[in-house]
């Protein structure tokens, strides 16, 4: 994109009531994944208007399909499984700390689900292709697809003994969906697709996540991780995954969780202990929350400046207030002190609504605050260059 | 339950309810109820070896066994469906130094249990809600706790 401070989503867009009702059935196994997805079809034209009134430059579908931005490939891969966390709880053996995230959560058991890897991987469906498919014939506008990353996928689907009946080990997992996932972005790219988000918010999670304040989306390893291992296990995936694709934007998006408005119990803490591993990924962009002040300040960037793109939260998707233009051009512009303009993408902290039945703001707000994103965007084009 | 409410002996009987606990060594026993055993341990800090809950987690575990029963049977007799149900339970001991001979402040009996009810079901939220007071009102547990049951201490000093 030519233009200075594209304006982007992270990816998801709250779901209409209907399609939640559609979504149960489905999950039932009342309606099978194609009449599901012809349904969704209708909600995602939704998502796309709203895009497109705002004024947004680089779309998603919403994530309208999904259930959530990871438990989804359940649909499309075979041997992934969505099991609850009252199921998982029976393989594990640090139980103790399941029970303390679902107080901590204020949850239970049997509504928390996870894809869990029980057998051999193989691709049922395309993980996102149909998605992007779809939306080629429905808009002109360039199109992101968000993917879960293969560092999330390997560590929420991985479950000693579970998983051990198809990989001996996470790293053999973690192999499949590199391979899966190099597939799918190739596909994406042939196909139309013009910026592939990598999804791997539990980065976070490795740094800040104390037992008490950790999600399911970690799955069984918890306090068993050495952080710096972790982080570079991470890193490498990232990079398998992308080696040598080009022709295609690739960017990995990091945030603090996304499921709750009570901000006391999302992550909280810096960018820092990430930016050596930030550094080694070969994305093109970072797509990282700043709107919120758990995020911590831009200034980590001061000794690594401008290596990368940078797709900045300036509008925190689980408020109600719509964030004024001053304050997200003010945003951007401590942004400017450490990246070109020309690296700046403007997006939300995160989707609207990450875990279809939980959205942390109504579809309204969520317009109104990508609107004043595209506004404080044409300003900021005034200032800093022809558009 | 048609024959319970039809038959008094029966009823009778099942207004007694049985248990033996045997030391183990250390801080553990085992727990024998009809042809059921289970183990009851403490956690390190009770200086126990942690192998299984410790009674009072049985307590808790005991009344959500029984409000988990309680409200299934209240929802079936009023023809509700349920299609998951889970009670989170956490109760606060009034001064556990009392139990350890630390101290003699207060007791050292839960001062609240919380009882949080999960449930998915097509009922409307005040059904519910109406279905779930009932249990807590009709719990076997329930009551034993918030009423005082006489204990009765006797002793058999075997050769």
């Amino acid at each position: 994109m030519t233009k200075l401070f594209p304006t982007t989503v992270v990816g998801s867009m709250p779901r209409p009531a209907w399609l939640l009702t559609e979504l149960k059935r489905k999950n039932r196994g009342e309606i099978s994944y194609e009449e599901f997805s012809s349904i969704a079809d209708e909600a995602v034209l939704l998502a796309v208007k709203y895009q497109e009134d705002a004024g947004i430059d680089i779309l998603t579908d919403g994530e309208q399909r999904r259930d959530n931005f990871y438990s989804f490939v359940a649909d499309k891969l075979e041997g992934i499984k969505l099991m609850t966390v009252a199921e998982v709880m029976d393989y594990v053996e640090d139980k103790s700390r399941y029970e303390q995230m679902l107080r901590n959560l204020d949850v239970p058991a049997f509504a928390i689900k996870s894809p869990v890897a029980v057998g051999p991987i193989r691709r049922k469906r395309p993980i996102a292709l149909d998605e992007l498919l779809f939306l080629r014939k429905h808009t002109r506008h360039e199109i992101k697809i968000p993917l879960p990353g293969p560092y999330m996928l390997t560590r929420a689907s991985w479950i000693d003994p579970v998983s051990r009946n198809a990989y001996w080990d996470r790293e053999e997992l973690a192999k499949e969906y590199v391979r899966l996932l190099r597939e799918e972005i190739i596909q994406l790219r042939d196909n139309g697709a013009s910026f592939i988000q990598l999804d791997e918010p539990t980065l976070t999670e490795i740094v800040y996540g104390e037992a008490s304040r950790q999600t399911f989306m970690c799955a069984a390893i918890f306090s068993k991780i050495d952080p710096k291992k972790e982080l570079n296990f991470a890193t490498e995936l990232i990079n398998k995954t992308v080696k040598g694709i080009t022709g295609v934007k690739l960017g990995v998006h990091v945030c603090r969780g996304n499921w709750s408005r009570r901000e006391e119990s999302l992550l909280k803490g810096d960018y820092g202990p990430l930016i050596p591993y930030f550094q080694e990924m070969k994305v093109d962009q970072l797509v990282l929350e700043f709107a919120t002040q758990r995020a911590g300040d831009l200034s980590v960037f001061r000794d690594v400046s401008d290596t990368r793109e940078l797709g900045l939260g300036v509008v925190n998707p689980r408020t109600s207030e719509v964030e004024r233009e001053d304050q997200i051009i003010s945003k951007v512009e401590e942004a400017i002190r450490y990246f070109d303009p020309s690296r700046i993408y403007l997006n939300p902290d995160c989707g609207f609504g990450t875990f279809a039945e939980s959205p942390v703001n109504t579809a309204t707000t969520a317009y109104q605050k990508l609107e004043a994103m595209v506004r404080a965007a044409a300003k900021l084009r005034t200032k800093y260059g022809a558009a | 339950m048609r024959e319970v409410s039809a038959n008094r002996e029966k009823a009778e009987e099942l207004n007694v309810w049985r248990a033996r606990v045997r030391w183990l060594g250390g801080f553990r026993g085992r727990a024998y109820v009809r042809d059921h055993t289970f183990i009851i341990d403490e956690p390190a800090d009770l200086a126990g070896v942690d192998t299984a809950p410790n009674a009072v987690e049985y307590v808790l575990s005991a009344l959500g066994g029984c409000l988990t029963v309680g409200f299934i049977l209240n929802a079936t007799k009023n023809n509700i469906r349920v299609d998951n149900l889970e009670v989170s339970l956490e109760g606060r001991i009034d001064n556990i130094l009392t139990f350890l001979g630390l101290s003699d402040q207060g007791h050292p009996g839960y001062r609240e249990i919380t009882a949080k009810l999960y449930v998915s079901s097509p009922a409307d939220p005040k059904t519910i809600e109406e279905i779930w007071r009932k249990t807590v009102e009709t719990s076997p547990v329930g009551n034993t706790l918030a009423r005082n049951v006489n204990i009765v201490p006797e002793v058999s000093i075997v050769e």
